[in-house]
């Protein structure tokens, strides 16, 4: 076995063996997936106190209507039938009379309550609701609250007034609603993927439904995982390889190993760490969608995309944190360090709303094709339902392999002289010199 | 045939640092080779550069008859100054590991061999972060030699090491010598040095100032040291004319003898002043030596 072989499987034991490694493998998931499971865990746990909202109905048209709808909702969605159980509040409508000289005292009034406690919110409805192009100024409604942006109840009062003035505006045409029940139905687009013919049997297939989940969910589980990967195989190098120095771990082992065996041996031990860990991330997922029936959602095709890419930026990023690590004298340096050896990694996590969006943006294949950005933003456009032609993640996969030797290459360099240089900050001039001078 | 040839080399760190300054030495096989030196004369950097850690500015370094240019070498075990152990690892484990990366085969036999004779197998299975500094030594020692290397380079072996261990690395030493590895040690030992070497080598800022036998080293500075032991001798020898310098060590003083004197007219001085309980006219100590030649900055690191 070569020596290089030895240094990464002592990397790589010394790694996987630990607690702190198995007890990430089951907590990151947790963490990145946390929230969504705790929100679906929570869904229910809603707050049932009833919501009293003052209603002051300039128009008066509406208040009534509110009423009626309010106490309809109550009646259906607050009580559940079967076990008498309370599940969501009762929305209490009470009508004040509009003060006419004092309207903003009035609303201060009532705004008191509200901090108090004594109301949820306050809901005014302007005088010239039924007809809003004639009467531009009163044609208003309001909703006064703590957190009115978020509010439950301001969501669910729109439709019953908006519907209740829609009945308004045709009686007033003159037309009996009951006699168009549909009149004022509305039909959403539905998103599907394009058609597409079976190259044997020409037969028609019908096109697949195209969700947000899709859409959006999708492209994003592989990236989770790209990015946690290159953190549990890449950015570790950055502390070890300092404390390796500080500790003169790296003079006895360089008195058996070539500084590129050294070095190249630690990144071979951390691509097995990412392997070991995304092969039981993603044989897990796959049996687990599997298990929920949804296993069409499986990208499979983007797998082997997803290996070739983490195996380079493993190699990329960590000889890049080697190489830092190795210019680094103590803990705290390296600490320093290890924000601006990370942001390579970082700054694809910030752009990819928009990348998902427009993936084929001239925006979007330019970043995806820098080689330090190229294994996450690739993976996310490759992942998108529209997909990307097949030689831009070839182009990618080359230039970032083409970066990972360059990497290696000048992060040897700097590795063997910075190893050995105690005392000699990091600066950028230095590891320059190094990189060029050897 | 020669261990180590060290051929007109220079060493500098930046533009204003010369580490080693043209510097020339032979090694024999077979030989125990003393480094002595002041901290910073550049004793590590040599021993490095001959490890091709380092690499030389100028001149060759030629180790077992051939230069090794990028190559490591595993015919050499090095133990540097500073221990490098891994600390989470088990001593057992981590000792394996060293050994393996040196030689193929199984070390598994040589590690259970070295870690009885060094008294360390109830520590195999431990962490090393677990050890004594004495004990890590120790385990550093084995990583060193586990491997059965023809040249052993140990930097500063016996610091901070007790009497007893301090015997236990020496005799291991020694062994080695006996069957025919060559061993490079630095030491600030000086009374080690003299016990333990052939050859002994003194580097001072970057220059070989001392290359030879004991011997050798000794009789160029001829016989001009008194050492006597009398009655009060501290209060009572000083200011004697003739002597160049004291050293008193307590129980004896070392009196140096001025080039153009005659050692007997000095003890007769010392004499008549006092009771003198023993005296020997010598060559000088190799601590002597090298306080000649290092001065005053060199004192404090040489305490012996």
């Amino acid at each position: 076995m070569s020596k290089l072989w030895k240094v990464a499987l002592r990397e790589y034991k010394a790694t996987v063996r630990t607690k702190g490694f198995i007890i990430g493998l089951v907590l990151a998931p947790i963490l990145m997936g946390g929230g969504a499971i705790g929100m679906a865990l929570f869904k229910d746990r809603v707050d049932t106190r009833d919501r009293r909202v003052a209603v002051i109905d300039r128009s008066g048209l509406l208040a009534e209507v509110l009423v009626r709808a309010a106490n309809d909702r109550n009646s259906q969605v607050v009580i559940d039938r079967e076990s008498g159980e309370k599940l969501r509040p009762a929305y209490l409508i009470e009508i004040v009379e509009p003060h006419e000289t004092a309207r903003d005292s009035q609303l201060l009034q009532l705004s008191e309550q509200v901090r108090r406690g004594q109301l949820h919110a306050i809901l005014e409805i302007g005088e010239g609701v039924l007809h809003p192009r004639k009467h531009r100024e009163t044609a208003v409604i309001a909703y006064y609250g703590a957190n009115p942006a978020l509010d439950e109840v301001r969501q669910w009062v729109g439709r019953p007034l908006n519907e209740e003035l829609r009945r308004l505006r045709l009686v007033g045409a003159g037309i009996d609603p009951t006699t168009i029940p549909d009149a004022f139905d509305w039909i959403y687009p539905e998103s599907l993927g394009l058609v597409s013919a079976d190259p044997e049997t020409g037969e028609i297939a019908d096109a697949d439904r195209s969700t947000e989940l899709q859409a959006l969910l999708l492209p994003l589980i592989p990236v989770m995982l790209m990015f946690l990967m290159i953190m549990m195989g890449a950015s570790p190098l950055l502390q070890a390889v300092t404390e390796e120095k500080s500790q003169r771990i790296a003079e006895v082992m360089l008195g058996s190993v070539k500084p590129f065996q050294f070095m190249m041996g630690k990144l071979v031990g951390g691509v097995g760490v990412s392997l070991t860990a995304a092969a039981v991330y993603v044989v897990g997922g796959v049996l687990f969608v599997r298990h929920l029936e949804l296993g069409e959602y499986i990208p499979y095709g983007i797998l082997p995309w997803f290996f070739a890419f983490m195996v380079t930026a493993v190699f990329m990023y960590g000889a890049l944190g080697a190489a830092l690590g190795s210019a680094c004298n103590d803990a705290t340096e390296a600490q320093s360090m290890a924000l601006p050896s990370m942001l390579p990694v970082m700054i694809p996590m910030f752009v990819m709303m928009p990348m998902v969006m427009n993936p084929e943006s001239a925006f979007a294949i330019g970043l995806s094709l820098f080689p330090l950005f190229t294994p996450i933003l690739m993976l996310l456009r490759q992942g998108t339902p529209s997909g990307i032609p097949l030689w831009q993640p070839w182009i990618g996969l080359f230039l970032v392999a083409l970066t990972a030797i360059l990497f290696v290459w000048a992060g040897s360099r700097i590795f063997r002289v910075g190893i050995l240089m105690q005392g000699t900050p990091p600066k950028l001039g230095n590891i320059v010199r190094w990189a060029v001078r050897g | 045939m020669n261990a180590v040839e060290i051929d007109c080399v220079t060493k500098t760190f930046g533009k204003a640092v010369v580490a080693v300054d043209d510097l020339s030495l032979a090694v024999p096989a077979g030989t125990v080779y003393g480094f002595i030196g002041p901290n910073g004369s550049g004793k590590t950097t040599t021993l490095r550069m001959i490890m091709n850690i380092l690499y030389p500015d100028r001149g060759s370094i030629r180790v077992f008859g051939a230069e090794l240019h990028g190559a490591c070498t595993d015919r050499i075990g090095y133990m540097p100054e500073e221990r490098g152990l891994y600390k989470k690892m088990k001593v057992r484990e981590l000792l394996e590991f060293y050994g393996g990366l040196k030689r193929n085969g199984n070390v598994r036999g040589e590690v259970s061999r070295w870690l009885e004779r060094l008294d360390l197998t109830d520590w195999a299975n431990k962490k090393v972060e677990v050890l004594s500094k004495g004990m890590s030594q120790k385990v550093q020692f084995i990583a060193t030699v586990v491997a059965g290397p023809d040249l052993v380079i140990l930097d500063e072996p016996f610091t901070g090491l007790d009497p007893v261990n301090t015997d236990v690395i020496r005799e291991a030493v020694l062994e080695f010598q006996s069957a025919g590895t060559t061993v490079i040690f630095s030491t600030h030992d000086m009374g080690m040095a003299e016990k333990m070497c052939d050859f002994i080598f003194m580097i001072f800022k970057g220059r070989k100032v001392l290359d030879g036998t004991l011997e050798s080293i000794q009789s160029e500075y001829g016989s001009d040291t008194i050492r006597v032991r009398a009655e009060n001798g501290a209060g009572k020898i000083t200011d004697i004319e003739g002597v160049e310098r004291i050293n008193n060590y307590g129980r004896y003083q070392e009196l140096r003898v001025a080039g153009d004197r005659d050692p007997h007219d000095i003890l007769s001085t010392i004499m008549a002043r006092t009771r003198v309980t023993s005296f020997e006219i010598t060559k000088p100590s190799l601590h002597d030596i090298f306080v000649r030649i290092a001065g005053e900055e060199a004192r404090e690191v040489c305490n012996v």
